[in-house]
């Protein structure tokens, strides 16, 4: 399978891990061209259908990516998150997709290194359980 | 003027939908007095060919409910659908895919071996299991083919309304045959219904507070429910903030939460998606800052069957549709 | 109409030139429908480069743009501003990174092509279902509240008292100052506070645009930043500030006496009185729950030694409301009280003081007229200082009781230069450029500094009190005539009140939530509510004063008179015929944004208090709310092109 087939789709957040992919950006760290990136205000505004729609449009995996807890930007964005995509991975679960398709992670504005880093994991992990190959219904 | 001529056709239904036009009572009899019923397998005694005979778009209104997993219901919702002018989507079943379509987290394979040879109470020695073509003799017997996946009426034929609700209560099939009869429909594609959600009608919400507690996940056995509280306030899931009403708060009513039947309101694509997103973002709020990955985890894990749960009648409708084979 | 779509891909020069084949893009994206015209060029940030942009918008007429280039996080702004100027919304074009994302992270040309063109083309079905966003501003009242008149609030309000302007000053005590009026000098500059504070203090009382209300409390609070609407008690005095001239001939003789509160309960007071010799205004007030009369007795006596008739009996609460544009809470604090730690002994032994005691002893207006002295009314021999007391029960250093214990030792040395003073600390706590050497001083003038583990016991042994302590192992112990406790700094007891009142956040220890502990340390997540001084958190006076005048500051730059605010566009709002009242919206706004319509029994959003997060839109079941630019639609036309 070609690389840029298992397309990661990842919403990163305006204030940390959008900046933190800019960072990657200005240091020259490589990450593979499947992650592709969508731009929201807060990682809170990740609706479940957002994923759901994702992989539906032919993603293999769903990146996304918010401030520290603690540290959100709308002070506490990223708490919802965290609860909401925890229950949506238990529940995709029960649709067929391993929860390592979807991963929620914090990067913070400065972190260059942790995007490329959480990029590069989440590319080989996609890797790993190939594409995900929805039935045609 | 000739009465309008009106039918009824079921497909993997549980029956509850005829009743449903049964229960209308004495309404019943306004409804037969304005209309011509043509074809109702369950009540009378008209045959397909009967309807194979009639002309393009001499029905008035077909009412189908049940979802659709065979072969033979494909075939009949088709022909229903060239012979009607309007197909209305009747039930949870033929407009969400409603109970039946739980069956999309399995397929044709899996079902078989459950039902054929896995439960306790068949006895089927031989592990014999239904086949498409069987022959007997020097005969061939076919059967209608039972697909993996149960669809929505409006993933196999165009339908114009829906009418919500497992089973669809008397005052909304009351409303909705009325503005039929009277030329009064909303825009094609409307779900007859209002198009708010329970909390709007629900007799629980004269006490709710502004900010609702959520602290942990309880289920229905677990505690008796508090009638003027909010299920949410009581730790139990509840649908009615994500799902259409209309329907009397006939569950709420009687103590156990909304489970979603009527299915989503008109901006909502995935009923299941916005339903688990409202409880987990209300959920454990009042102490989110000091949660631990571990303790989100721990508070989660108390909903047993969140696929199930969220998507108990409106399955085949989810974006998804089904679980991956 | 069709739309017409001007599609622009920058070079950047090398960056994005040399790693992206952008002709290719160009190219392809020209035959997408309702694209009018796509072109590259080589630096689009640049002058040259805005001329381009703004003339193409204009010759092609465009309805919409699409700038594929470096991040929006650096020029989003500029090129907004450009669309604008050349007369379309800015909302109307969409910004897509294919550098910082795309060239400088993608080594393979082909791949990285293949990337900023998926990006391009999501950018551009994007764009087409973008919706015109106007700015949005209202008019507001520049009028600002201050609660509590202590040195923060008293920055906070001579700062912001200009022409166009009033400033509301409410103190819940019959006068303004604070604690730092309570101290008869302070660190580091040892001079005398009230001398320090008075000339503020009779240029608050004095000036037009401020209005003082002592004795007062709010009580309610409505609306939203620019534009609330207070609800002031002004609670019963019982003489008249007008007819009052402060003679203070009322005091004598009135037979009830009390504690006096002002004094740490060093002193009585009547039932008519001033809290302290000086206070602000100068204005006695009745005790209404001690006052003979006013509990339904017979007596009279102040009101016949009035010569002016300034008593009035018959005074009630008053309700004021006032509508100010914002708020600035400077509440203050108090003393952590010691007598939950038992064994220091606090209100079980005699001379067992506070250092706000002490701090009262040691006024000249104080209870003593400034002689420090034991209950018995001999001066003390001997005192310690206990540091510390109550840190490990609050979890955190208070900032401030080191040195105001070393200022303490300075003043006693002063007043009684043979008096043995043991301080026993376990930290030291001397910040500042000049705390050093104010230690170092006390220090040399013979006070002694005392390491220990912070397990001090009080107890009486004769006439003396023996304090018990340990320094590493070795258990110790000092016989003393007095004991202070330098305690811990606690949020005034009013804090939990009014935190529940304006719905704003408190830390774990009680103070006031700031909305950014380093960047935003006056700002509550409540727009147009501040803080300022130590009820956000142990300071002191020079802190305090600091943030009450960036407090001020920040009032200062966005509620101008005359003015209006300009509110963030990109908001959430609520369909009213679908939102069906169920709260989870409201439950999860950190903002207090959305609140309940309780006639329509819907959820409402406050445009002027929504930050646009988005976070209620992802979870309202009903899809009645919708997030301004990045609505579901919008986002799902992304996905539908990147997740390909």
């Amino acid at each position: 399978m070609k690389d840029d087939k298992l397309t990661i789709v990842s919403f990163l957040c305006n204030w940390c891990s959008y900046e933190g992919a800019d960072k990657a950006g200005n240091a020259r760290l490589n990450y593979p061209a499947n992650v592709r990136v969508i731009r929201v205000m807060c990682s809170g505004r990740v609706d479940p259908e957002f994923v759901i729609q994702a992989f539906k449009e032919g993603a293999s995996g769903v990146l996304i990516l918010g401030c520290h807890p603690g540290d959100c930007h709308y002070k506490k964005g990223n708490y919802k998150t965290l609860r909401r995509i925890y229950l949506l991975k238990k529940t995709l679960e029960g649709f067929g997709i391993e929860p390592e398709r979807v991963r929620l992670d914090w990067v913070a504005a400065g972190e260059g290194e942790r995007f490329a880093k959480v990029a590069n994991e989440m590319v080989k992990t996609i890797e790993k359980l190939g594409p995900l190959e929805l039935s045609e219904v | 003027m000739a009465k309008p001529k009106v039918a009824f056709y079921w497909c993997a239904s549980c029956g509850g939908c005829e009743e449903a036009v049964v229960d209308l009572a004495e309404d019943i009899l306004k409804v037969v007095e304005a209309v011509d019923i043509v074809f109702w397998p369950v009540a009378m005694d008209f045959k397909k060919k009967d309807v194979v005979a009639m002309k393009d778009g001499e029905i008035a209104v077909s009412f189908i409910n049940g979802a659709v997993r065979t072969e033979e219901q494909e075939e009949m919702v088709k022909l229903l659908r060239q012979k009607s002018g309007l197909v209305i989507a009747f039930g949870s079943c033929a407009h969400l895919g409603g109970i039946p379509g739980l069956a999309n987290f399995w397929n044709r394979d899996t079902i078989f071996e459950r039902v054929y040879k896995e439960v306790p109470s068949i006895a089927n020695p031989k592990g014999v299991l239904p086949k498409t073509k069987t022959k007997v003799g020097d005969m061939e017997l076919t059967l209608p083919e039972f697909w993996d996946t149960v669809r929505t009426l409006d993933q196999v034929i165009d339908v114009d309304y829906y009418i919500p609700g497992c089973a669809p209560p008397p005052d909304i099939i009351m409303n909705a045959v009325s503005a039929i009869l009277e030329g009064k429909l909303p825009e094609k594609g409307s779900v007859l219904a209002p198009d708010k959600s329970l909390c709007d009608t629900c007799p629980r919400s004269e006490k709710k507070p502004e900010k609702i507690s959520m602290k942990e996940i309880k289920r229905p056995y677990e505690i008796i429910s508090d009638p003027e509280k909010c299920f949410l306030e009581e730790g139990i899931i509840c649908l009615g903030p994500a799902t259409r009403s209309g329907c009397g708060e006939k569950c709420i009513n009687a103590n156990m939460p909304c489970r979603g039947c009527f299915g989503p309101t008109k901006e909502v694509i995935d009923h299941g998606a916005k339903g688990l997103s409202a409880i987990a973002s209300i959920l454990g709020i009042e102490d989110e800052e000091k949660l631990s990955e571990e303790d989100v985890q721990k508070l989660v894990d108390k909903i047993v069957d969140p696929a199930g749960l969220f998507y108990m009648y409106s399955l085949p409708s989810s974006l998804l549709r089904r679980k991956k084979i | 109409m069709a739309e017409r779509i001007g599609v622009y891909v920058c070079k950047c020069g090398p960056n994005i030139g040399d790693k992206i084949d952008v002709d290719v893009i160009v190219n392809d994206v020209n035959s997408i429908k309702n694209v009018a015209t796509a072109k590259s060029h080589n630096l689009l940030c640049s002058e040259d480069g805005i001329k381009f942009l703004k003339s193409e918008i204009e010759k092609e007429k465009l309805s919409r743009v699409v700038i594929a280039a470096c991040t929006p996080k650096m020029y989003e702004q500029k090129f907004m501003k450009a669309c604008e100027e050349a007369g379309l919304n800015p909302y109307l074009m969409q910004m897509t990174n294919i550098r910082e994302q795309c060239a400088w992270v993608t080594p393979d040309k082909t791949a990285a092509t293949e990337k900023a063109r998926s990006f391009v083309i999501a950018a551009i079905n994007r764009v087409l279902l973008q919706e015109p966003i106007e700015k949005k501003e209202i008019d507001i009242q520049p009028d600002v509240l201050v609660v509590g008149g202590g040195v923060a609030g008293m920055e906070a309000t001579l700062t912001l008292a200009q022409k166009g302007r009033k400033v509301y000053l409410v103190d819940k005590s019959p006068c303004i100052g604070g604690l730092g009026a309570r101290f008869e000098e302070v660190y580091q500059t040892m001079e005398c506070a009230p001398c320090m504070l008075a000339p503020e203090m009779q240029d608050i009382l004095q000036k037009e645009n401020i209005e003082t209300l002592t004795h007062s409390e709010i009580e309610d609070v409505v609306g939203s930043y620019g534009n609330f609407s207070v609800k002031i008690r002004k609670k019963a005095r019982y003489v008249s500030e007008e007819a009052c001239i402060g003679c203070g001939a009322c005091f004598e003789p009135c037979p009830v006496e009390i504690s006096n509160e002002f004094d740490e309960g060093l002193s009585k007071r009547k039932a008519i009185y001033l809290p302290f010799a000086g206070a602000l205004p100068n204005v006695p007030v009745i005790d209404k729950d001690n006052c003979k009369k006013l509990k339904g007795e017979e007596c009279n006596a102040c009101e016949q030694a009035c010569p002016f008739g300034a008593i009035n009996f018959d005074d009630e609460d008053k309700i004021i409301e006032k509508q100010v544009g914002a708020i600035i809470l400077a509440t203050g604090s108090m003393l952590f009280d010691p007598k939950s730690i038992p064994r220091y002994g606090y209100r079980k032994f005699d001379n067992v003081l506070t250092g706000l005691q002490l701090e009262r002893l040691n006024a000249s207006n104080g209870p003593t007229g400034g002689k420090i002295l034991l209950k018995n009314g001999k001066e003390p021999k001997s005192i310690a200082f206990i540091y510390c007391v109550g840190r490990k029960e609050k979890g955190y250093c208070s900032g401030v009781c080191c040195m105001y214990s070393v200022k303490l030792a300075h003043l006693l040395r002063d007043k009684l230069p043979d008096v043995k003073i043991y301080n026993l600390y376990t930290d030291l706590c001397l910040p500042k450029k000049e705390h050093q050497r104010l230690y170092n001083e006390a220090v040399d003038k013979g006070a002694k500094f005392i390491r220990s583990d912070g397990t001090e016991n009080v107890t009486r042994v004769g006439k003396n009190l023996v304090v018990q302590y340990k320094t590493d192992t070795t258990k110790k112990k000092v016989s003393v005539d007095m004991v202070v406790l330098a305690s811990a700094v606690e949020p005034d007891e009013s804090t939990e009140k009014i935190a529940k009142l304006l719905d704003i956040p408190r830390d774990e220890q009680g103070f006031f939530s700031e909305e950014h502990a380093l960047m935003k340390p006056f700002g509550t997540p409540l727009e147009g509510v501040f803080i300022a001084g130590s009820c956000q958190g142990p300071k002191d006076i020079a802190d305090a004063v600091a943030q009450g005048g960036a407090a001020a500051g920040r009032i200062l730059s966005k509620l101008i008179p005359g003015e209006k605010l300009e509110l963030e566009p990109k908001v959430a709002e609520i369909d009213e015929d679908l939102c069906s009242g169920c709260s989870t919206c409201i439950t999860l706004c950190p903002y207090s944004a959305t609140h309940r319509d309780e006639e329509k029994k819907i959820a409402v959003v406050d445009d002027a208090l929504c930050r646009g997060c988005g976070t209620c839109v992802a979870a309202c079941p009903t899809g009645a709310a919708r997030a301004k630019h990045f609505t579901k639609e919008q986002i799902f036309a992304e996905i539908k092109e990147v997740a390909k």
